[in-house]
């Protein structure tokens, strides 16, 4: 089922945010929302995610299984080990020893298992963000939301996470919203990239990727045309910018 | 790593050293048993303590006091921490009553509580009326440092209440609590000797401290002190070393450097 949004207002004190905004995301797919900052972006995810509420609209098929979150910082239990962490969101009523099978496997999905024990103090950056995600695949969800989950790492670790992300992924292809303000973010990962105006934020393009995500091949045509699609949308947006 | 320990201690013990030589030469100086005995001879009366059979009793019944002193303070430390720190307008309301506990004076209210309590339940008071207000305001801060994020994200997705409870706020405020209790043991084991030496209860470190002066065993006087400075430290040590056991997962990093 198609999950839509349609007629979304929302208003922060007199900022008008989205005014009439729709917009539908397939499932199964890596959905990116791409937008300048200060686009309401994440305030989307947010209410797609229930943590802020809208002034009015109506969503569809967001409530199926719960959803799960990976946060700009990775957001770990500093006194839980990755194994807790993972752990730590995997529902209450089945067996311990069904727990820890299902956070062995995540745990070697993300290239983890050797750090089971260790707490998050005693990881760099991106083995948090790599837990992070892992417990976003614990939780039995339909839908992970994801709000610039690579900002403030460098290149050769966002391209390592991508990876660690996709194969994940591919392996257990959940809804996936994500939310960035990068282009080459966008392009690895997604199947599918909205580029959103300044606000009140309208759709300025809606593009399809047919190939596999986290492929890093950016001579294929097709992906130039994107990139192409992308640029000229956000170009606009520079323009709109002037404007005003 | 080996030798910035070694240093530590070399530190450490010099200053101890230090110490007992200013001692000695003080004690030279007035060359009076009366005034100050010295370092050698006192340490001589803490071994015979050790010795002596009423020892354990009066000791025993200090520690025994501060023990009971300090659970009764933790739990109602804890309690009315977590109400400071979950409620705001219990905390407003409450925030008076710990001020005037923390600034009046500790003689005041020994004076009070000597009319009010037995001699032996007067240093317990005073132990819970000083003890009480670290670990309450220690809860209070532990609850409200909680990082709202993590919250956020327990919330997200969906951890039950009592897991929020039990895996999210009670670890956070561990080291808060503990901090609290190692405060407040800090201060308490002063108060409970004060307690006893104005309340005069049957045993007790501060009852014989203050019959002991009024024989001018200074030498008593000082070996007393001592045991109730070690008592105190070995409290201490002990908070430290349960901090250690529970809150393992706090910059690891950092303390494997030290």
């Amino acid at each position: 089922m198609t999950l839509k949004i349609s007629k979304l207002n929302k208003k922060y004190n007199d900022i008008r945010i989205f005014t009439d905004f729709s917009l539908e995301i397939n499932p199964g797919l890596i959905t990116c929302i791409l937008g300048p900052s200060g686009c309401g972006k994440t305030t989307l995810l947010n209410i797609i995610g229930g943590i802020t509420s809208a002034d009015s609209g109506e969503m569809k098929g967001f409530d199926a299984r719960g959803m799960s979150y990976i946060f700009q910082d990775p957001r770990l239990l500093p006194w839980k080990t990755v194994r807790g962490n993972i752990e730590f969101v995997i529902s209450g009523d089945i067996s311990p020893a069904e727990r820890k099978e299902h956070s062995n496997r995540l745990l070697r999905s993300v290239g983890l298992s050797d750090f089971a024990g260790y707490y998050p103090s005693q990881l760099s950056g991106g083995m948090r963000q790599r837990v992070s995600i892992a417990r976003a695949f614990a939780c039995s969800s339909d839908i992970i939301l994801m709000d610039e989950p690579l900002k403030g790492l460098d290149l050769t670790l966002k391209q390592s996470i991508i990876k660690w992300f996709s194969e994940l992924w591919d392996s257990d292809k959940r809804t996936v919203i994500f939310v960035t303000h990068d282009i080459d973010e966008a392009i690895l990962l997604a199947d599918e990239i909205i580029v959103l105006s300044r606000l009140p934020a309208q759709i300025m393009a809606h593009e399809k990727l047919s190939r596999i995500p986290g492929s890093q091949n950016n001579n294929d045509p097709q992906l130039v045309r994107t990139r192409q699609v992308i640029i000229n949308a956000l170009g606009d947006l520079s323009g709109y910018n002037k404007e005003n | 790593m080996k030798s910035f320990i070694t240093k530590k201690t070399f530190l450490g013990l010099a200053s101890v050293v230090t110490m007992l030589l200013l001692w000695e030469i003080l004690a030279l100086y007035f060359n009076s048993d009366f005034i100050l005995p010295t370092p050698v001879k006192t340490l001589a009366t803490v071994l015979k303590l050790f010795t002596d059979p009423g020892f354990i009793f009066i000791a025993g019944t200090t520690i025994a006091r501060g023990i009971v002193g300090f659970i009764i303070s933790f739990i109602a430390g804890l309690l009315f921490g977590v109400l400071a720190g979950t409620s705001r307008n219990f905390n407003i309301f409450f925030r008076p009553f710990l001020v005037t506990i923390r600034s009046v004076p500790v003689i005041a209210v020994t004076l009070l509580a000597l009319i009010w309590f037995s001699p032996g339940s007067v240093p317990v008071f005073i132990a819970i009326l000083t003890m009480f207000p670290f670990i309450c305001t220690n809860v209070t801060d532990g609850i409200r440092s909680v990082d709202p994020d993590l919250i956020a994200m327990a919330s997200f997705y969906k951890v039950s209440r009592h897991r929020l409870l039990t895996e999210v706020y009670f670890p956070a405020i561990v080291p808060f609590i503990i901090s609290g209790a190692s405060s407040a043991m800090g201060i308490g084991w002063r108060a409970i000797i004060i307690g006893e030496v104005l309340s005069q209860p049957k045993y007790g470190i501060g009852t014989i401290m203050q019959e002991q002066q009024t024989f001018l065993n200074i030498d008593a006087v000082i070996a007393w002190t001592i045991i109730a400075v070690i008592i105190s430290y070995v409290f201490e040590k002990l908070i430290r070393w349960s901090e250690h056991r529970i809150v393992i997962w706090r910059d690891r990093n950092d303390s494997e450097n030290q």
